[in-house]
């Protein structure tokens, strides 16, 4: 039973997490149509970041080097991570936000992603390079004595608690006038910027704001594994991310969950059962990406909006004074007149 | 050539200055030293062949490029090399020669979304959403207006994709309106619109122009909605202005209408 529950709660705590990665990358493609190819380089920064200020000082002689090492709580070393995360998105928006857009865009992205991946990799005295953080202290670990099952049980409805509010917060963002205008600016942003309004400066809100989810993302999985490596933020990671988002359904949060679901939970842990060739070590996780990779292209292909696509956004019409009057009136001279061309 | 008045009473009457105006591209001089002057409250024509350089002027006085030299004044404040989105944002709204509709988004929040001040802040998202929930009351009871005015009110909830290109022509005139623009640059309304939308589109303007004051210029090649409408018409002709008058002063001016049938224009531009 506690087996059961062990693995459980990590599938879940894995589901929450790439909900809120993919809820991010939602809020900067879905919603504003910037094409980020570096999700997982604000994972890592966020998780980097919340890390070595939760860590206490690197040994020395110990052969392990980081910046910082701060021992803050864990509460502070996560809102460390998350600004990290978030003023990563806004130096990547100077650069890259305000004279490209699109498929340029994304170039940029994905180079500075990385430029920044062979950084830490290389830069030993950053992140401990390639060999990664570990010994990470867990948050709330020394708030009272955890048997290990109990310790999992409560990561994952902290987490789960996280993921519901950043959900409720970005579909708040959504039905917001500023979510409109995102919309609006992922549609056509010349046409925005002609009526007078700032479309750097909305495209940077969303940029930072989703940068800020993903980070979350980081911190929560450094926090619950204790270690990061490069290993574990490969460029390749970025488009599992991509993958959740397009097969659930852009623009829409729901389907974001639906995609995390399949493409994160699903596909990972079937693939966890095929039979083990000794031989190829690498075959699961390879089968695991041609796989993702053909949801993909099925569902671009099939169903290019996504399993839950969009909904339509309707106003409440009522009750709405004289207009209603005014409608009444135009339609007593008839209907068929209206609209044609 | 206009003469810029140097009369204060007269500038304040004048909505949209352009003076001596260059841009080059390359070798070529697209707009080369055009000025012409739209009184306030007037339905202005912008006419001239192909190539004369009325598309750069829209793209210099919308601020999508900014000139190389000479002045852009939108209520005698100079505008020239400004931002897209602050000569929005001082009342300046252009459309674009093809119909450029939010297509992902329903034709009402189309015009919702095109509405100045919406509260569309970070701040009123996180602490005060009831901000932009309240100002949503207003503007759908405005675009509802405006929809019915503009015969698009059946199709309030139908994504903006899925109209006709003459609805769509309707949809970004009646779009603009919600930004309650002081000029409204309207940059070839008429193309590949069948004659009689051309004619609704044109009482629509006018409508426009009598009811809200707005000022319209309008870049056009169709002569004839131009000549209906417009109580004052600039031509230009190789990226200066060439002649101002009614179109019917302009029928008999032989510079401008060689510059349409062909001819050696440059030998009239430099007199």
């Amino acid at each position: 039973m506690d087996i059961i529950l062990g693995y459980v709660t990590t599938i879940l705590v894995f589901f929450f997490t790439y909900n809120i990665f993919t809820l991010g990358l939602n809020i900067q493609f879905g919603y504003t149509g910037i094409l980020n190819f570096t999700v997982i380089t604000f994972m890592a920064i966020g998780g980097y970041v919340a890390g070595v200020l939760a860590m206490p000082k690197a040994a020395a002689g110990s052969g392990i080097y980081y910046i910082l090492g701060l021992n803050l709580p864990w509460p502070i070393a996560a809102l460390g991570g998350v600004l990290a995360a978030g003023l990563l998105g806004y130096l990547i928006g100077q650069i890259a936000l305000k004279r490209l857009r699109s498929d340029y865009l994304a170039i940029v992205t994905l180079a500075t992603g990385t430029l920044l991946y062979g950084l830490i990799g290389n830069g030993t005295s950053i992140f401990d390079g390639w060999q990664g953080l570990f010994n990470v202290p867990q948050p709330f670990a020394g708030f009272r004595t955890w048997t290990p099952l109990g310790y999992s049980i409560f990561f994952t409805i902290m987490t789960g608690v996280l993921f519901v509010l950043l959900w409720l917060f970005a579909n708040r963002i959504y039905k917001s006038p500023l979510g409109r205008v995102m919309r609006a600016v992922r549609d056509d942003q010349d046409v925005v910027e002609a009526f007078g309004k700032n479309t750097f400066k909305v495209r940077m809100t969303a940029m930072v704001i989703g940068s800020m989810y993903v980070g979350v993302g980081g911190v929560l999985t450094i926090a619950y594994i204790t270690a990061l490596s490069p290993a574990g933020w490969t460029t390749g990671e970025t488009f599992v991310v991509w993958a959740a988002l397009l097969v659930g359904g852009r623009g829409n949060n729901f389907g974001a969950i639906v995609g995390s679901f399949l493409v994160a939970v699903v596909f990972n842990e079937a693939t966890r059962y095929l039979p083990q060739i000794p031989a190829h070590p690498n075959l699961i996780p390879d089968i695991r990406y041609v796989l993702i990779g053909l949801a993909v292209i099925l569902s671009v292909y099939f169903r290019p909006q996504g399993m839950f696509p969009e909904k339509k956004n309707t106003f409440l019409e009522v009750p709405l004074g004289d207009s209603s009057k005014a409608i009444e009136e135009h339609l007593a001279g008839g209907l068929s007149k209206v609209g044609e061309q | 050539m206009t003469m810029i008045s140097k009369d204060p009473s007269a500038v304040a009457k004048v909505a949209l200055e352009v003076d001596s105006l260059k841009k080059s591209f390359g070798g070529v001089a697209a707009v080369d030293g055009a000025s012409f002057s739209v009184e306030k409250g007037t339905i202005t024509g912008l006419i001239g062949p192909n190539g004369a350089g009325k598309s750069t002027m829209v793209n210099l006085i919308s601020g999508a490029l900014s000139p190389d030299s000479g002045h852009i004044r939108l209520d005698g404040q100079e505008i020239g090399g400004l931002e897209p989105h602050e000569i929005g944002a001082r009342g300046l709204i252009r459309t674009f020669q093809i119909s450029r509709e939010y297509p992902d988004m329903t034709v009402m929040e189309n015009l919702i979304v095109s509405a100045s001040n919406q509260g569309e802040k970070l701040f009123n998202v996180c602490f005060r959403p009831s901000v932009g929930k309240k100002r949503d009351r207003e503007l759908v009871e405005r675009a509802l207006h405006t929809l019915i005015t503009f015969g698009l009110y059946p199709l309030r909830n139908e994504y903006a994709r899925n109209l006709s290109g003459g609805q769509k022509r309707l949809l970004e005139l009646s779009r603009a309106v919600m930004a309650d623009p002081k000029v409204l640059l309207l940059d070839e309304p008429m193309a590949g619109v069948n004659p009689a939308l051309i004619e609704k589109l044109g009482e629509h303007i006018v409508e426009l122009n009598k009811d809200l004051g707005t000022t319209f210029v309008l870049v056009e090649h169709n002569l004839e909605i131009v000549e209906k409408i417009c109580s004052k018409v600039i031509v230009v002709a190789l990226g200066t202005t060439l002649a101002v008058g009614t179109m019917a002063e302009l029928r008999k001016n032989k510079a401008v209408v060689e510059a349409y049938l062909g001819g050696d224009v440059r030998e009239r531009v430099g007199s």
